[in-house]
């Protein structure tokens, strides 16, 4: 099976400013993906040209192996795409948006997965109120199932949880998980960087237009990231000597361990005994870390 | 492409169209009936008797043909155009790129559902019109050749939805567009015969009104209904097919190249 989206050294300039600076990376099925970074770092920039918004001003896109300048509309049937920005709909209802834009896909009579969604969403009870009647929440939801209405096999998520509270937020990414299990792929941006950490199987960080980091989320964590450990002393030593050691006061020492290294080897190494400790607090490296080391350039 | 691809979408599209002007009856159909209503009433009841127009008819069934069409393609610029700009304040215009449809199904679903809007309103002038014209004089307007009528109709009807579609793309702001209808196309309209005969015009002014296009497609009407005109019938359905060709082609060319991003 052709792979769902292969982006290859893609260009996009706007006059003199290039926002997607010779960006690259394929999605392999049934996975997701994040695509993480500050604003205005070219991720939007990335999405409008996937799904055609954009033409790109080199490079190329393709989807389930369709280029999407050459054959858009065959790319356009596998993608289902949220953008960030809600949408009113001033003249018609929920149940005539959904019912339009499945239509659009060529699903006159889809009205089973037109309800599902509804219901699934939460929708169903507003489905005979105006667009512009929903609060955020709502519209955002109404976004889902407008992507999801024709059964994508490729999910475009652009920032689907920005202003939205957090049960909103839980339950859309509870719902993305669920996608995954039937075989989605999905493609995602968000500032929510512990969301992104526990959902998404790889992440690419992207910077002023280029793509500076990508990999497996946890291989990422664990190449660019330490543990901290803290060691409590049951009685304070002499200044302590060692490689790992950042900090030492009182009782309290305090390492930066690599992930390659297990803790029983550092105890060992600064000749630290299990009998000699009060309590031992470790933290693992964040996604939210790897980002800012990225974007810092520190690494 | 699926056959479900190749006419669904398009179909769903017109159906919108219809939908959306159906939502707001009063702005889109009644006043317009209103304003062609106001124009009989004024100009060819009131006024019309102190006017005459060659071929010996009256002044009334003179003005009904022009304000038919008039009205016809007022309504199918309009609509087209206000879908589109509306589409551009939701943000929802987007919709249509990102989703499977051509180019070719989005321009002629806006053209329909414009064209439909255009003969209802079109036809309605139609029946004030005729009503006035028995009070005034005890007998119905026919129509001479309902072919015609039919074939200027739709060519114009389709023509100004696609200008509409192509006006409402390249429209930065609702000024814009309304300078477009305002400065443009009313002038033409107005200029094109609607109310006055060119036969009546002084030589020059004459020559210079035959370069207006609407002249062809307003008295293609009057012809239709009257069975004579200003303009032979056979050059203005020739100048429908081009004007129709030009615009499909510029429409085309909107849809292909114009922003889809919210204002």
């Amino acid at each position: 099976m052709a792979s769902p989206l292969i982006v290859e050294h893609l260009i996009k300039e706007y006059g003199a400013l290039r926002a997607v600076d010779d960006v690259s990376f394929t999605l392999e099925p049934g996975e997701v993906f994040g695509l993480l970074g500050p604003n205005g770092a070219g991720k939007t920039s990335i999405i409008s040209t996937i799904v055609t918004l954009e033409r790109p001003t080199a490079g190329s896109v393709r989807v389930f192996g369709h280029d999407v300048t050459r054959e858009p509309r065959a790319a356009k049937v596998a993608i289902g795409f949220v953008p960030q920005e809600l949408v009113n709909h001033g003249f018609f209802d929920v149940s005539e948006v959904l019912s339009f834009h499945s239509g659009y896909y060529g699903l006159a009579h889809n009205r089973e997965r037109e309800d599902y969604l509804l219901e699934r969403l939460g929708l169903w009870e507003h489905r005979h109120k105006k667009v512009k009647q929903l609060s955020g929440g709502m519209k955002r939801r109404l976004l889902i199932a407008k992507a999801l209405v024709h059964r994508p096999r490729l999910l475009l998520l652009d920032e689907p949880t920005a202003g939205v509270d957090v049960a909103l937020r839980e339950s859309l990414w509870e719902f993305t998980r669920e996608l995954r299990s039937e075989g989605l792929t999905v493609l995602l941006t968000t500032h929510y960087l512990q969301e992104a950490e526990e959902l998404c199987d790889r992440v690419g960080v992207i910077h002023q237009g280029r793509l500076k980091q990508i990999g497996d989320t946890q291989s990422l964590i664990a190449s660019l990231t330490h543990r901290q450990v803290c060691v409590q002393l049951k009685e304070a030593r002499l200044p302590l000597s060692h490689p790992l050691l950042t900090r030492q006061q009182g009782c309290w020492l305090e390492f930066q361990l690599p992930y390659n290294q297990n803790l029983g080897s550092l105890l060992l190494e600064a000749g630290l005994e299990l009998s000699a400790l009060n309590d031992l607090r470790i933290t693992e490296g964040t996604l939210e870390e790897v980002f800012r080391l990225v974007v810092g350039g520190k690494v | 492409m699926t056959p479900h691809l190749r006419w669904t979408p398009f179909w769903v599209l017109f159906r919108r169209e219809i939908k959306r002007y159906l939502k707001v009856l009063v702005q889109t159909i009644f006043a317009p009936m209103i304003s062609s209503t106001l124009y009989l009433l004024i100009f060819g009841v009131s006024l019309g008797s102190q006017v005459t127009v060659p071929g010996g008819i009256s002044y009334l069934a003179f003005l009904i043909p022009g304000l038919v069409m008039m009205s016809c393609l007022n309504n199918c610029f309009q609509n087209s155009s206000s879908s589109i700009v509306s589409a551009k304040f939701a943000g929802d215009l987007e919709d249509l790129k990102v989703a499977p449809l051509s180019h070719t199904q989005m321009l002629w679903a806006f053209a329909f559902g414009g064209l439909t809007r255009g003969l209802t309103v079109g036809t309605i002038t139609f029946l004030v019109g005729e009503l006035f014209f028995y009070l005034t004089t005890d007998q119905w307007l026919g129509i001479a050749h309902p072919g015609w009528l039919l074939f200027f109709l739709t060519l114009g009807g389709l023509t100004f939805a696609k200008i509409g579609v192509s006006v409402a793309f390249w429209a930065e702001s609702v000024d814009q567009l309304s300078a477009v209808s305002s400065f443009v196309l009313l002038p033409l309209l107005y200029l094109g015969g609607v109310f006055f005969s060119v036969e009546n015009l002084h030589p020059l002014w004459k020559s210079v009104s035959h370069a207006n296009p609407l002249l062809y497609l307003i008295n293609g009407v009057r012809y239709g209904i009257l069975g004579q005109a200003d303009v032979a019938v056979g050059t203005a359905a020739l100048v429908a097919v081009l004007a129709l060709g030009l615009f499909h082609l510029l429409g085309l060319w909107s849809l292909r190249r114009g922003p889809y991003g919210r204002w």
